[in-house]
């Protein structure tokens, strides 16, 4: 469709014919009003400029430019007068209403705050509204005050529901929020003090006092128009309070005290591929192994969750290649960009066998110097979902890309789209030098609603699209709990849009959120066609270095579809295994064909992959030797031979065609014991330990959770941003957790 | 007065003149005001929210409001920009209010229906729904100047007038929403 078409599809535009009966209604309501405001106009000689109050947005103009009922001077007195008495008052009984915590759970209530001053006015007379909203019971001070939403009260669980009055919990998402909304307000009482010792009781809950009766319906549409602003003029400030109040807080210090005590249950509906662990292989029968590299780290994330409240993983959702690539390691960069990666090679004993070896493969990108990086046009599709309330959902989220915001040049564009929920464009692409409008944006997000289909996957693409440069990064990350209603059904149309997209330039990086609804396995499909990563988010720091720290790695490739083939010497090699990547393998003749998709490499991840190998000789096989196959040659006379043959295939982030790098692993890569081994390879080798123990532990012989702590302590290295000891309080929990049998 | 003359009196006024004498009180006037620009609002109010019901509702919204602030006209601008203006900012409102969206659901799935009966017959890839989806994701910016403009017909000056903002905003926004429409319109399953 070009623009003439669209041009044209749009004069034509297709209505469907009003009803008649609803247009006679609508006329006579409209005459009514008309009426009745023709005799209060007749009554209200002094003129006040009624129209200008009560024409929604238009009024909005005129109250700024002093047109309007509220601007004269004995109203700005009152209300004046009424602010300060009243912030005199909650400042006094609430000490604690400084925004220092955030009290997720009561983000939805704004939502419908907002509905219910915006929502029974498009429906009903304005005084049925009017009569509606006034509260049964008031409290004795007759000072009338205006109610804001009464009706909210219960859906917190039974926040305030004192008695019969309004206790109005007009909630923000933080206690600044509230005061602001409170301040602005035009407040013509303050609750006495028999309110304020039910407010106090209240306290806890960051609520304000009740409110009295409101009057009349004059005061009774000022509150409504009050209500309508809300989400408007008092956006701006909100939001900036809102910011400063959710300020990053280390989740970890509130989450450890609170479940170690709770125990939860594991109650959701994760869903992970189900994958048999590589299995022992025979270099003879199988000499050849290809796999796709993978730089996802979802997995450790959503262990450590399990771990943290206190049972064990899934076993499905271990992927022990997620686990080792967590973490950064030391090894040798790459010199130039056109040899994007360098591989470094190790083999040593294995500690949980004396009789096997581990082979082990380390690959690091090279870091992108940021006045080289491209610039980056970036498409947020977010979830916004009713189940993205809780508070590790929607406000991490918000929280997690704004921290993604603040690590982008004043030339990066950034838009927001939403689905499931709210569905469509909520900014246009703007760039990152305007931060403010997308911050603003990324604030004002609520959860909620339902699913209005369409919006989504496509749209956010459009936007990409709309907006594309080739010379730079033109990336969608979705963001959700699990919910990929996103306007495709099928998960396979799915994947293939995303790959089609991709093959057009645009690329797709998938984080996970929450709990109980997550997806894990269409998450991973879905990255991987789209040269992207996938990475789950369960706490605040996990967001910075997943967009902070590993911004670069996030967001630009240096290699895609990498893959790595390893071709075992059966003269030196009798079996191998590879530890991790089951949902990687690639069948032998995928390694050489261009067309098969691999994982991508971004800039500044390292990739590791281990194998376990049983040396020719040694006696533990695990599988017996054919019978009738080839003997291998004396072990004097391949002394000195290889024991494989590394290669590894990539494509430069804008070619087409792969390139190849080799390496022969011999003895002279060897370590005789694993203490000799790098600080790095030892600490990689205990994660693959301990991933394999929570698998079940099938090839790890007697190798313990105490076992997998020593060797990762002994092997901490800097430890520059602490993952590595957080590492070792996960095998801490790990080992207790199995030890109560806890599943 | 009989009120046949009066009707055909009435049908030849102009809206300003319609409105000067619904400012002074006389409904007829007003009501004859209401009936012509009946179908402007509800196609805006349709046009933004593509479920007929949320459109009527939204336009009795602005007849009512309407209602209220005629006597207060004070005839800077036309009036037509001023329904325009009131329309285009009531459905904004009524859209962000997340209760309209909840009640939503079945009301969308009915609508679907109809639209698709309203789909032209002629061989055209996009159909009504199609094009009512791609409108309904655009940023409310972009919505707005693509209702006004390619829509309703208002010229880049007019919708300016409507929306409060400069000439070269409206072109340049409308310039943005071609773009993502065409994108968006293009993608195939």
């Amino acid at each position: 469709m070009d623009k003439k078409e669209l041009e044209k599809k749009l004069k034509g535009l297709e209505i469907p014919s009003p009803d008649g009966e609803r247009k006679e209604t609508i006329l006579r309501a409209a005459l009514k009003e008309f009426e009745e405001r023709h005799d209060e106009v007749k009554e209200e000689s002094k003129g006040f400029d009624v129209a200008g109050r009560l024409t929604g947005k238009r009024e909005k103009k005129s109250f700024f430019k002093g047109g309007a009922v509220m601007m004269r001077p004995i109203y700005v007195t009152i209300s004046l007068a009424m602010v300060a008495v009243f912030v005199a008052y909650t400042l006094h009984y609430y000490p604690g209403m400084a925004p220092i915590k955030n009290d997720f759970s009561r983000a939805p209530v704004r939502t419908e705050q907002d509905r219910v001053s915006k929502g029974p006015a498009l429906r009903a007379n304005r005084l049925a509204v009017a009569d509606r909203e006034v509260p049964p019971a008031a409290e004795p001070a007759a000072k009338p005050s205006i109610t804001l939403g009464d009706k909210q009260i219960a859906r917190q669980g039974g926040d305030d529901t004192k008695g019969a009055s309004s206790g109005v919990v007009v909630a923000g998402s933080t206690g600044s929020d509230e005061r602001l909304m409170m301040a602005r307000t035009v407040e013509e009482a303050v609750a006495p003090p028999v309110a304020m010792g039910k407010a106090g009781e209240m306290r806890e809950r960051d609520s304000v006092g009740e409110r009295g009766k409101s009057k009349v319906a004059k005061s009774e549409v000022k509150s409504r128009q009050m209500g309508i602003y809300q989400s408007d003029a008092v956006s701006k400030k909100e939001q900036f309070a809102g910011y400063i109040a959710q300020a990053p807080v280390p989740a970890k210090v509130l989450t450890e005290a609170e479940r170690s005590i709770v125990r939860n249950e594991y109650t959701g509906r994760d869903r992970f591929e189900r994958l048999e662990q590589n299995p022992v292989k025979l270099t003879q029968e199988e000499p050849v192994s290809t796999f796709s590299i993978d730089v996802d780290t979802a997995s450790y994330a959503f262990v450590r969750r399990s771990l943290h409240q206190g049972h064990l993983p899934q076993k499905d959702a271990v992927r022990v290649e997620e686990l080792i690539n967590y973490f950064d390691y030391d090894y040798a960069a790459p010199k130039s960009r056109r040899k994007p990666f360098k591989p470094t090679v190790a083999v040593y004993p294995t500690p949980w066998n004396p009789e096997t070896k581990l082979l082990h493969i380390g690959i690091k990108g090279h870091e992108m110097e940021k006045k080289r990086r491209p610039r980056a046009n970036l498409v947020f599709l977010l979830d916004v979902s009713g189940s993205m309330s809780s508070p590790d959902k929607l406000p991490l989220l918000k929280n997690s890309m704004k921290m993604l915001v603040n690590e982008l040049e004043h030339e990066d564009t950034v838009a927001i789209a939403v689905y499931a929920g709210a569905a469509g464009t909520v900014l246009d692409p703007t760039k990152v030098k305007d931060k403010g409008k997308i911050v603003s944006a990324l604030e004002r997000l609520r959860s909620g609603g339902s699913t209005a289909g369409g919006a989504g996957i496509k749209l956010a693409y459009a936007l990409a699209e709309s907006n594309f440069d080739e010379k730079a990064v033109n990336r969608v990350i979705l963001a959700t709990d699990g919910d990929f209603n996103v306007g495709i059904r099928n998960s396979n149309e799915l994947k293939g849009f995303v790959e089609r997209k991709r093959k057009s330039g645009i690329y797709l990086s998938v984080l996970g959120f929450g709990q109980g609804n997550y997806n894990d396995e269409l998450m991973q499909k879905l990255a991987q066609s789209g040269n992207g990563n996938a990475a789950y988010i369960d706490t605040l720091n996990e967001a910075r270095k997943v967009l902070v720290e590993e911004a670069g790695g996030t967001l630009f490739t240096i290699a895609k579809d990498v893959k790595i083939q390893v071709e075992f010497n059966s003269d030196r090699v009798a079996e191998y295994r590879l530890i991790g990547y089951e949902s990687r393998m690639l069948k032998r003749e995928d390694f050489n064909n261009d067309r098969v998709d691999a994982g991508d490499i971004g800039a500044g991840h390292s990739v590791t992959a281990i194998y376990e190998i049983t040396p020719v000789g040694s006696g533990s096989q695990l599988v017996d030797p054919l019978r009738y196959g080839r003997k291998p040659h004396s072990s004097k006379a391949v002394k000195g031979g290889e024991y494989a043959f590394l290669k590894i295939r990539y494509k430069l982030p804008h070619e087409d065609e792969s390139r190849l790098i080799t390496k022969a692993i011999g003895n002279n890569l060897e370590y005789s014991t694993i203490q000799d081994a790098p600080t790095d390879v030892r600490f990689a080798t205990s994660v693959a330990a301990f991933g394999q123990l929570l698998k079940g532990g099938r090839y790890t012989e007697e190798f313990s959770y105490d076992d997998v702590r020593a060797l990762a302590e002994s092997s901490r290295g800097r430890d520059r941003f602490g993952y590595r000891s957080e590492f070792l309080s996960l095998v801490g929990l790990a080992k207790t957790a199995s030890t109560m049998g806890d599943r | 007065m009989g009120t046949e003359e009066l009707t055909k009196d009435i049908n030849g006024l102009s809206d300003s003149e319609l409105v000067e004498r619904s400012v002074g009180g006389a409904s007829g006037t007003f009501e004859c005001l209401v009936n012509r620009h009946y179908m402007l609002v509800y196609r805006v109010a349709y046009k933004w929210c593509g479920i007929r019901e949320n459109a009527e509702d939204i336009t009795q919204e602005v007849f009512v409001k309407l209602a209220r602030a005629i006597h207060g006209f004070k005839g800077g601008s036309a009036f037509r920009t001023w329904l325009y203006r009131i329309t285009v900012n009531t459905a904004k409102d009524y859209l962000r209010s997340s209760a309209r969206k909840m009640a939503n659901e079945g009301a969308y799935i009915k609508e679907k229906e109809v639209a698709s009966q309203c789909a032209v017959t002629d061989d055209n890839p996009v159909s009504s729904e199609e094009l009512y989806s791609a409108l309904g994701s655009l940023s409310p910016k972009l919505k707005e100047a693509v209702i006004l403009v390619l829509s309703e017909g208002l010229s880049h000056k007019e919708a300016a007038g409507v929306i409060g903002c400069a000439e070269t905003t409206v072109s340049w926004r409308l310039f943005k929403a071609k773009r993502v429409l065409i994108k968006l319109l293009a993608q195939e399953v």
